[in-house]
């Protein structure tokens, strides 16, 4: 009963329904972006991506403290996103170049929250999120960053697909596919920005990469792709918010959302791939 | 045989002393040719030996760095880009990726629908009849992957054929098709040319030259002999392209000695 009860009037609080509404935003954009991100098969580089970005929100938020990160954290995403799609067009080893780059932009941000005072709990807040105490600011921000992401890949969607699908025939037909993959990675570097404060730098990986997955289980569709990943993302965020309130209200077991929320991407991925083995 | 004049049809093709290089390694040069409306011309030559080079210089994709070239008396640029169709070297496609043959041939008309307008009659009807033309129609909502490569080959020349092309470009279109596809393609190209559209074909195979070619442009780095296929492919010619490969004519598979004796 107590879960059920989380599962609606929870959200009647003011910091519950905030929470919701980044993660269904956040959901909606990652949704998206993460079937590109399958089709093409670009898990490794998000990864670099989200750990580019990093420097650029501890950096922010070193100078602006928390509402102020996302001048910093916006930068960093843009550079971030120039230079690696640079560095991965150059074909030169793409894996090496976006370990390298990776590892070092994380160990600058580490660095840049090293100087703040309370590091360690801010360090947590940046890598794991503070889904349960987001501020109005940063619910506005959010989801204006997340909506530019998704129109970047939604206007450009059938130069995306046509690259997914066959990129040596990208540029003949008259694409530009340096500009179609600066323009998803771009979309990919904002999405990790818009989710800093809903689950954090480490946890976005999975908001970008689970629901793409779990839709390319669900569905051979194209259309019901971008439906079933979105809509997915959607329901495991709220059902995994529930779960983190109902926890700390009934049980009295204070767990991080963020951390739940994501433990339930991973759950439906998993229940997908029974799924299928079940019908196969 | 009739003897046959030039041909009253435009000029769809002209290059004159024309080079393309990647950078500072010129891939082609000295290519001198014309090939007019209605006409299918051969690219033949070994392997690395500029063929896809040309190709790739027509699409726009290598800059011309010597001479001139012209596609339908124009200088290469957005609008002569607007009237080439292209099918790529059969490549891999991934059996699980969720397009159907149908999808896949309208993103030929990608290009005239720009980024936003949704598919209208006319590209509705240009992806059947693209589809018809290849003859996949049946096929139109199979997913991709699950075609055959044959049938995977005609649905991307449906896919270049739905842009309805002035010119059509085809990189090694005949590898690896059974006799079934093979015939279907060497149909599908004599009706377009009867319609009026430029062939460009670049393939191994002489005798398939011979059965839909008008003109041949033979290639080793550099234009070896350009013109009427009986011209064009004599011993002496073969011998300066391939010089130690191994090419079938007419069913006879031969490795030419090398003209410098080797």
């Amino acid at each position: 009963m107590v879960f059920l009860d989380s599962l609606t009037t929870a959200f009647a609080l003011p910091f519950m329904g905030r929470a919701l509404i980044v993660l269904l935003v956040l959901s909606l954009a990652a949704g998206v972006i993460g079937v590109f991100i399958n089709l093409r098969g670009l898990e490794f580089l998000s990864d670099g991506l989200t750990h580019a970005v990093f420097p650029g929100i501890a950096a922010g938020f070193v100078l602006g403290g928390r509402d102020g990160l996302y001048v910093g954290a916006l930068i960093a995403a843009i550079a971030a996103a120039v230079v690696l799609t640079l560095l991965s067009n150059k074909r030169v080893s793409s894996d090496a170049t976006i370990a390298i780059v990776l590892t070092a932009m994380f160990s600058l941000g580490v660095i840049f929250v090293s100087r703040s005072t309370d590091y360690a709990g801010q360090l947590e807040s940046l890598l794991f999120g503070h889904l349960l105490t987001v501020t109005h600011t940063e619910v506005v921000v959010t989801s204006v960053v997340a909506i530019i992401a998704l129109l970047l890949v939604v206007t450009t969607f059938r130069g995306q697909l046509f690259v997914a699908f066959d990129r040596s025939a990208t540029q003949a037909v008259g694409y530009r596919p340096l500009l179609l993959n600066l323009t998803l990675n771009v979309a990919i570097a904002l999405v990790v920005v818009a989710a800093s404060s809903a689950v954090g730098n480490l946890l976005v990986l999975a908001v970008l990469i689970v629901p793409g997955a779990v839709a390319r289980l669900a569905t051979r569709r194209l259309a019901l792709l971008f439906v079933v990943s979105a809509g997915f993302a959607m329901l495991a965020s709220w059902f995994g918010l529930a779960t983190a309130f109902g926890l700390s209200v009934s049980a009295d077991v204070a767990i991080p959302g963020g951390a739940t929320v994501v433990l339930f991407f991973v759950l439906g991925y998993l229940l997908m791939l029974g799924w299928r083995g079940i019908r196969r | 045989m009739n003897f046959v004049n030039t041909p009253a049809t435009p000029v769809a093709l002209e290059l004159i002393g024309a080079a393309f290089s990647y950078g500072h390694d010129v891939a082609l040069d000295e290519v001198t040719l014309s090939v007019h409306e209605g006409e299918a011309l051969a690219l033949i030559g070994p392997n690395g030996s500029g063929k896809s080079t040309f190709l790739k210089g027509v699409l726009g994709l290598l800059p011309v760095t010597a001479g001139t070239m012209e596609i339908f008396g124009a200088v290469r640029g957005p609008d002569t880009a607007r009237s080439l169709g292209y099918l790529p070297q059969s490549d891999e496609v991934d059996p699980e990726f969720p397009v159907s043959l149908e999808q896949v041939v309208m993103m030929g008309r990608y290009r005239r629908m720009g980024w936003w307008r949704l598919p209208a009659r006319a590209d509705r009807a240009a992806v059947a009849e693209a589809l018809r033309l290849t003859g996949l129609t049946t096929l139109a909502k199979k997913r991709f992957g699950l075609l055959s490569g044959g049938q995977q080959q005609r649905g991307l020349l449906a896919r270049a054929l739905a842009a309805n092309p002035r010119m059509l470009l085809l990189d090694e279109p005949f590898n690896g098709l059974d006799q079934p596809n093979r015939e279907a393609l060497v149909e599908t190209i004599r009706v377009l040319k009867g319609e009026g559209v430029t062939v460009l074909l670049t393939t191994h195979d002489l005798a398939l030259a011979r059965e839909v070619c008008d003109k041949v442009l033979l290639v080793n780095g550099t234009q070896i002999a350009f013109g009427s296929l009986a011209d064009v492919l004599t011993l002496q010619n073969l011998q300066a392209a391939f010089s130690g490969f191994q090419v079938e004519v007419d069913e006879h598979s031969v490795v030419l000695p090398g003209h410098d004796g080797h």
